[in-house]
């Protein structure tokens, strides 16, 4: 499933619509906010003097409650995680984002707001909540105004679209839980903290530590789809169920060489090594396709019936992204082409008369197919190990003129 | 400005109960979710800020919003500024806020500021301070905390997760100095 209003492809009345359900959403952010109290600078600055940790409790819920449900969601194949996440987040610029967070952290504690929770305070009546969206607005137009300088600041550090669960190599269900358990155990911590700071100041900690039900409820309603994603981990339709990264599907070289032979159209080779060296050499039918320009080939987008089969000069150790999105089987050809050489290009020796009917099979094998790939005399079959060598008598010689 | 509104104390009890901060979490997150679900990205708020912006600008001298590149860019992407789904999201931030502060008696026209701090006037002004600091900011890390921290950070994108720590750094390394404001 895809959006069902994605905004960038919208046109006329449907765009109409979806701007009627942009509104909806922001009427309910906007209503939750207000309700959980961030319609106040009070309440929101209380969060920098350790008072009364409700902003970070109400953030953390909600991006643990959203991203259970998205990650859910996607074990259970209703939605393709990483092409929504790819539409909805912004690239990383590492050194930018962390100026800006510095900077919007100072506004925050400075103004008593930040943006969003600036709008819902001017919702209510209040002239700070007025006066720091205006300073938004201003802010923004100083920007723009002074981008010569300040978009020196822009843009540094750029890692492209970035995801927790790629830089760390773990399935998206298991960073999921772990982030989950790491929300709690800073929850049960941070009201630690609260009853403390209270304790000191000798005044009573805020309302919600007090109040253990609506707790007790979010904690196990969170634990428990925690541990549902989790699961969808078995499940043979989950994504993150196909072979990480680390564990790459490899393809023997006699096994990829009978295909070749036997079924060659069940088969896309793409020799991944520098274009001069393939178009030199490769396996019959290989693409010569530079690591680099792997991207190119829209692999993602390709019907995926055949089986994709990797070649680098050795074993390629990491699938490239670009080749991950392929739909059918995506393998990796063990050895590399410097195995095919060995495999396939050069004389078998043959096997000792004694060797196993499989093992002359092997043989019989390899060199049809030496003769075949080097267009050579097929190396002699293998000696009949059954059959005892026996001299013939030899004639006797002399006699006659004969 | 300084108007005081005489209050009883039941009122005042009335007025700052809030959600639990948990129960508020996760309503928050299913809203985020079903952002994502039915139009594809999260939740947004600096973003309309700019294009109000842009559009007030571009009102008063459009030659100049021609001639300013960011400016510019947002005229180009749409055929009027404000159209534009943040912008709309906001509209119904502004509405969705208005009807909970009505619905739970906390509207009205006040000033709020810290225990210690008198002068209305003051708070106004770093208001407008903080919110021009957060407008440049939210430039520089292409959104604030609902579009970056928030919906970026649901979605496990790396640059959220650094914009996040670093707003939470920024606020706990100048609370300090503005604490006559609050404490």
């Amino acid at each position: 499933m895809s959006a069902i209003f994605p905004f960038t492809s919208l046109s006329g009345d449907q765009r109409e619509l979806g701007l009627v359900v942009a509104v909806l959403l922001g009427f309910a952010f906007g209503f939750v906010l207000e309700r959980a109290g961030f319609g106040r600078a009070d309440k929101l600055a209380a969060q920098f003097y350790l008072r009364d940790l409700t902003v970070f409790k109400v953030m953390f819920s909600a991006i643990v409650t959203a991203m259970l449900g998205v990650v859910l969601a996607s074990g259970l194949g209703l939605v393709d995680l990483k092409p929504l996440s790819e539409g909805a987040v912004s690239t990383t610029y590492v050194w930018s984002m962390m100026i800006g967070g510095v900077l919007l952290g100072v506004g925050f504690i400075i103004s008593g707001y930040c943006p969003g929770t600036s709008a819902v305070s001017a919702a209510s009546g209040n002239l700070d909540g007025v006066f720091t969206f205006v300073g938004v607005i201003l802010g923004s137009m100083v920007y723009a105004e002074a981008y010569p300088v300040l978009g020196k600041l822009y843009g540094l550090g750029d890692q492209g679209q970035l995801f927790l669960y790629d830089v760390l190599k773990v399935p998206a269900p298991v960073l999921a839980i772990a982030v989950t358990l790491m929300a709690l155990g800073m929850f049960v911590g941070g009201e630690k903290l609260e009853k403390l700071m209270a304790r000191r100041r000798g005044a009573e900690a805020p309302v919600a530590v007090t109040e253990r039900r609506p707790r007790r409820l979010a904690f196990s309603v969170l634990g428990a789809t925690g541990l549902v994603t989790l699961a969808t981990l078995a499940l043979p339709t989950s994504p993150a169920a196909a072979p990480s990264p680390a564990a790459v599907a490899s393809i023997g070289q006699e096994r990829l060489a009978r295909r070749v032979l036997d079924e060659p159209w069940t088969l896309r080779i793409l020799d991944v090594r520098a274009r001069k060296t393939c178009e030199a050499s490769r396996i019959p039918g290989a693409e010569c396709a530079p690591l680099a320009t792997v991207g190119e080939l829209g692999l993602p987008y390709a019907a995926g019936e055949r089986d994709l089969v990797l070649v680098a000069s050795n074993t390629l150790a990491k699938v490239p992204d670009a080749a991950r999105g392929y739909h059918g089987n995506v393998y990796v050809l063990k050895g590399g082409f410097s195995g095919w050489r060995d495999y396939a290009l050069k004389r078998p020796t043959p096997p000792a008369a004694t060797a196993s009917a499989a093992e002359k099979e092997a043989y019989m094998f390899r060199s049809a197919l030496n003769s075949a790939m080097t267009g050579r005399k097929p190396p002699p079959p293998p000696a009949a190990g059954a059959v005892k060598y026996v001299p013939r008598p030899k004639k006797k010689k002399g006699g006659g003129c004969g | 400005m300084d108007r005081q509104q005489i209050v009883t104390p039941a009122a005042t009890a009335r007025a700052l109960k809030f959600w639990n901060p948990y129960l508020a979490g996760v309503a928050l997150g299913l809203v985020l979710l079903a952002a994502f679900l039915v139009t594809g990205s999260g939740l947004g708020a600096s973003g309309a800020a700019n294009r109000m912006g842009a559009a007030a600008v571009n009102a008063v001298a459009p030659a100049h919003a021609d001639a300013t590149p960011q400016l510019a860019k947002l005229k180009a992407s749409s055929h009027s500024i404000l159209d534009d789904r943040l912008v709309f999201m906001v509209l119904g931030v502004v509405l969705g806020g208005a009807v909970a502060a009505y619905t739970a008696g906390r509207m009205g026209r006040k000033v709020i500021k810290g225990p210690r701090m008198k002068s209305s006037r003051t708070r106004l002004v770093l208001a407008l301070t903080g919110g021009v600091i957060m407008g440049v900011a939210a430039r520089l890390s292409l959104g604030c905390t609902s579009g970056q921290a928030l919906s970026g950070g649901a979605l496990l994108s790396v640059g959220s997760w650094i914009f996040m720590f670093s707003v939470f750094g920024g606020g706990y390394g100048m609370a300090y100095f503005v604490r006559r404001q609050w404490t």
